[in-house]
Order: C-alpha cells, then sequence, then structure tokens
C-alpha cells in the first residue's frame, strides 16, 4: 500500500527493456562530447592567453653578400621603434640558441649548422589595456626596416577559433540527434505502454484519477529507466574519459592541453544521468497528457 | 442526482443502444436496471458513471450537466461514485488491500487511517484473511467482495452495479443486494443493473426496464411498464 510504487504493471511488459540501454548509449556519447567541448574551450583558453597581447616580428636574414654588422643595425633599428611605440610594453630578440630549442623538434639535432640563415625574431608585448595601432606600427617598421615582417598571431587564432567551435558544433548535432532519438524512442516505449496497459489506466479513470496520476505514473517509471540508463552510460564514458586523457598526456605534444577535468567539469558529467532521466520523464508525462485526451 | 434528459446513446455510427431517455433518480434512491442481455443496460449504466457520453439529449450529475465538464471534473465527480464493475476489473498486480485502496490513493489519501480503514472493509465483506492476496489467487465471489469493498471505500454518493449478482448463486445474490440496501439506508443512491427480474421482484423497488432501445419505469409493486418519455422516476 505504500504510495511508492506503481498502480500500472509496468514490470510486466517488456517493451521498455531496451529503453536504459538507449538512454545510456546516448549519454555515453553526451559525456564524451561536453569532455570535448570542455577541452577545445581549454585549448582556445590557453592559446588565447598565451597569444593574446603578443606580436612577432620577424626579420629575414642579411644576404651573403651584406655585411653582418647590419643585421645588427637593422635589429637596433626595429628596438628604438619599438621602445618608443606607446602601448608596447617589452620587446626581446629571441636568442639563437632558444630558437635551436624550438627548431629541434622539427629538423633534428645536428640539423641547424652555424651557416644556416635564419631570420631574427623579436617577441613583442603589447598592452592588453591600451595597444598600439598595429597597422601604423607595422608600417614604420616596415620603412625602417624593409623586409620585416609581423604576426599578431589573430589570422591563427581565428582560424583555431573556428575549427574548435565547428568541432563543438559537431559535438552538438551527435548529442542532439542521440538525444532526440532517446526521446523518440521514450514516446514510442510510452505509447506502447499505454496500449498494453489500457485496462488499468481507465480503471483507474473510472475511479477518479485525473489524466496527472495517471502521467506521473508513466513519468515516475521513464525518469528510473532514464536514471538507470544515465548511469549506464556514465559508468561506461568515466573509463573512456580517463584512458583518454591519459594518452594525452602520454603523448608529450606541446599544442595538445592537458585533459585533466576541474571538479566543476566533472560535476558537469555527473549530472548528465539526471538530465537524461528528466528528459525522459518530461517526454512520458507530455505523451501521456496528449494521448490520454484521443484515448479516453 | 442523476437526470437524462431526451438522452440518446449510440456507438459511433451505429443503431441507437437507447433513445429520448428522461428520468430523474432522486438522491438517496434505490433503482434496478432490468432487461435482456444486450438491450443496452451496461451502456445506460456507463453514462451514469460517465465512461460515455450521451449522443443525444443531456445527462446531469449531481446537479450538473456533463457534456460542461472539464477532464477534471468529470475525474472529480467520477470520485463520488462508485462502480462494481460486471467482471469486477480488480488489478491483478495489486493485493486485494491494494485495490481497495486504490480509489483513496487516486484521490491524494495515503495516511494510516485509510489503511486500518480499508482492513476493517474488508474484514465487513468477509475478506480479512486475504488482505495480500492477489485476485487471480481469489474465488469469483471473493473478487465480487473486494470489487465491493473498492467501490464504496470512498463513501460515494452514488453506488452503480453491472450485474452484481451474475457470478453467484441465488442465496448470495440475496445477501449481496441485501448490504446494497443498507449501504441505501446509509443515504448512497443505487443503481443495480440485473438480468434476473426474479431477484429483482423480491425486493420492493423502482425499475428503470429498457427494451427496444426505449427506457421504461416500472413503479415498485406495479406489473406493469409504462413509458416516462417526459415524467419523473422516482
Amino acid at each position: 500500500m505504500a504510495s511508492a510504487h506503481l498502480d500500472v504493471p509496468f514490470d510486466r511488459d517488456g517493451s521498455a527493456r531496451f529503453l536504459p540501454w538507449l538512454i545510456g548509449f546516448m549519454v555515453y556519447l553526451a559525456a564524451l562530447s561536453l569532455v570535448s567541448a570542455l577541452a577545445m574551450n581549454k585549448i582556445l583558453d590557453r592559446w588565447d592567453r598565451g597569444l593574446a597581447g603578443q606580436l612577432t616580428l620577424q626579420i629575414p636574414p642579411p644576404e651573403p653578400t651584406e655585411e653582418l654588422d647590419r643585421r645588427e643595425q637593422r635589429l637596433d633599428r626595429a628596438i628604438e621603434i619599438l621602445t618608443s611605440t606607446t602601448g608596447v610594453t617589452g620587446a626581446v630578440v629571441l636568442d639563437p640558441a632558444d630558437m635551436n630549442k624550438l627548431l629541434v623538434p622539427w629538423l633534428g639535432e645536428g640539423a641547424l649548422e652555424e651557416d644556416l640563415p635564419l631570420p631574427d625574431l623579436i617577441a613583442v608585448q603589447l598592452d592588453p589595456s591600451a595597444p598600439p595601432d598595429l597597422d601604423a606600427l607595422q608600417l614604420r617598421l616596415a620603412e625602417a626596416v624593409p623586409g620585416i615582417e609581423s604576426d599578431s598571431h589573430q589570422a591563427y587564432l581565428t582560424r583555431l577559433l573556428s575549427l574548435t567551435r565547428s568541432i563543438q558544433i559537431v559535438a552538438a548535432v551527435v548529442v542532439l540527434l542521440v538525444g532526440l532519438s532517446a526521446v523518440l524512442a521514450v514516446v514510442f516505449v510510452t505509447n506502447t505502454g499505454l496500449s498494453i496497459h489500457r485496462h488499468v489506466i481507465e480503471v483507474l479513470h473510472m475511479i477518479g484519477a485525473h489524466d496527472d496520476y495517471v502521467a506521473q505514473q508513466f513519468q515516475r517509471y521513464a525518469f528510473k529507466l532514464g536514471l538507470r540508463g544515465g548511469f549506464l552510460g556514465l559508468v561506461l564514458a568515466v573509463p573512456t574519459v580517463l584512458l583518454v586523457g591519459r594518452q594525452f598526456d602520454a603523448s608529450d605534444a606541446t599544442l595538445l592541453p592537458n585533459l585533466a577535468l576541474s571538479p566543476v567539469d566533472w560535476a558537469a558529467v555527473a549530472l548528465l544521468p539526471l538530465v537524461a532521466a528528466v528528459i525522459a520523464m518530461m517526454t512520458a508525462r507530455f505523451t501521456v497528457l496528449r494521448t490520454l485526451v484521443q484515448l479516453l | 442526482m442523476v437526470r437524462f434528459e431526451d438522452a440518446g446513446f449510440r456507438y459511433d455510427s451505429g443503431p441507437f443502444v437507447f433513445q429520448d431517455a428522461t428520468f430523474h433518480l432522486e438522491p438517496g434512491s434505490f433503482h434496478f436496471v432490468l432487461g435482456p442481455s444486450g438491450a443496452g443496460k451496461s451502456s445506460l449504466l456507463k453514462l451514469m458513471y460517465l465512461a460515455l457520453s450521451p449522443t443525444l439529449g443531456r445527462v446531469s450529475l449531481f446537479g450538473r450537466s456533463v457534456s460542461e465538464l472539464s477532464r477534471n471534473e468529470l475525474a472529480n465527480m467520477r470520485r463520488r461514485i462508485g462502480v462494481i464493475f460486471q467482471d469486477f476489473r480488480l488489478l491483478d498486480h495489486l493485493s486485494a488491500m491494494e485495490n481497495v485502496a486504490l480509489p483513496l490513493r487516486v484521490s491524494g489519501q495515503h495516511d494510516e487511517r485509510v489503511q486500518q480503514h480499508v482492513i476493517e472493509l474488508l474484514a465487513w465483506v468477509g475478506l480479512a484473511e486475504q488482505l495480500q492476496a492477489l485476485p487471480p489467487t481469489l474465488s469469483g465471489g471473493e473478487q465480487q467482495r473486494v470489487a465491493i469493498a473498492r467501490a464504496v471505500i470512498g463513501r460515494p454518493s452514488l453506488l452503480i452495479a453491472d450485474e452484481p449478482t451474475g457470478n453467484v448463486d441465488d442465496r448470495i445474490a440475496v445477501r449481496l443486494l441485501y448490504l446494497f440496501e443498507e449501504l441505501n439506508k446509509m443515504g448512497t443512491t443505487v443503481v443495480i443493473a440485473t438480468h434476473n427480474e426474479g431477484l429483482a421482484a423480491r425486493f420492493a423497488q423502482p425499475i428503470l426496464r429498457l427494451q427496444d432501445g426505449q427506457v421504461r419505469y416500472v413503479a415498485p409493486g406495479y406489473r406493469r411498464s409504462f413509458s416516462l418519455a417526459r415524467g419523473s422516476g422516482s
């Protein structure tokens, strides 16, 4: 007689047996997509923080016919312009040894010979709150140092941003489509349940049950199945995320971010079963309320 | 309590089960609905317990036309009606106690007093030892008593029974009808459909007779029936 049990004998029909698996699959994909989205945000944030407020100047190496002190003169002229420009907070000429370190992963040890012509690079720090007029600065630099090239990384960042946004959109579309499939499955299961248990629903109606009472029977069952499937998906997703994260860490790739999730990120992932259960519950509720009006 | 005004009913586009039914059952009255099998007794009762709506005319319960009620208002009105179905319609997966408590549960009553009341009622119908029994494990007579207990647990103003004596011998049938008379004396309006004319004749109660698609009223003590096309039935 406990009020917690259900008046409709759902456990006697097998129409909903596959639903937890489907919802589990949905939560699994949603968890992976969510983690991907969080990782993409981390990548963007890291690159953005690393590159924002920076400008890299590249001065081509002198021609073999040119005098060696021409190189120093061009660097000095560029540094002079930079230090006299408002909004430039610092400028450092990259040490050839540091440049070698950057190039070793690409060209290999010993590939860098003394006479390999490398450009000079100047890392310029800009004041993010009051940056200089980059076009004007570039014009002045080009006049003073012919052949100088500048890169504010914005084009690079924009392309990366576009790429990561595309990945996030694809992930969201996947979750949406799987979610839609789960919703349709819940609608199907609920309609089948209404058909199978019609005699019980008629009795409930005849003794004074409101549509809401009948809907509650179905929505509680859908919530239970949704939660069960959701936890199943979560249990499968967590090891997958940990495994992929470990492989990221082991790859030692400096461009790839560390996939370690924050407690807030894990909380968001852990909420997915509840979200799936609530979606299943609400779908069942609306299906029952809509169908009962036509049925009885 | 129950008022039919020129009411008629048919399933979909089939022939009319009955037409021009006009009668009024006063609160606290006791009526038999008689007629041969297929005459439309169950359909008439279904209109009274709000399982169907009239195709023609007007049916009013408790002073309100049922056609004008919302779904929630219909449900609230059904809570004032106890129904004993011909096939009992017990829920097989619920115990006798849970079946009887069902009308109280759907109306939101869950407390301990309710449970005690259910136990007392089942004891009253002689099922004190079968509280936890599932309907399929009970005999037909026991199932019927569970159905009766479920119908009266909510102290309904109107009690409707569709062939309640169909599955029991005459001795039990008479006892059942005395039980309904007792409930009627406590103020419950009772309507009982039966094809057992002899049984109904043993009780001096008015009769609604369904024949040839017409509802006729037979006053207590009268052997001849007359049409109630425009008159009052009590």
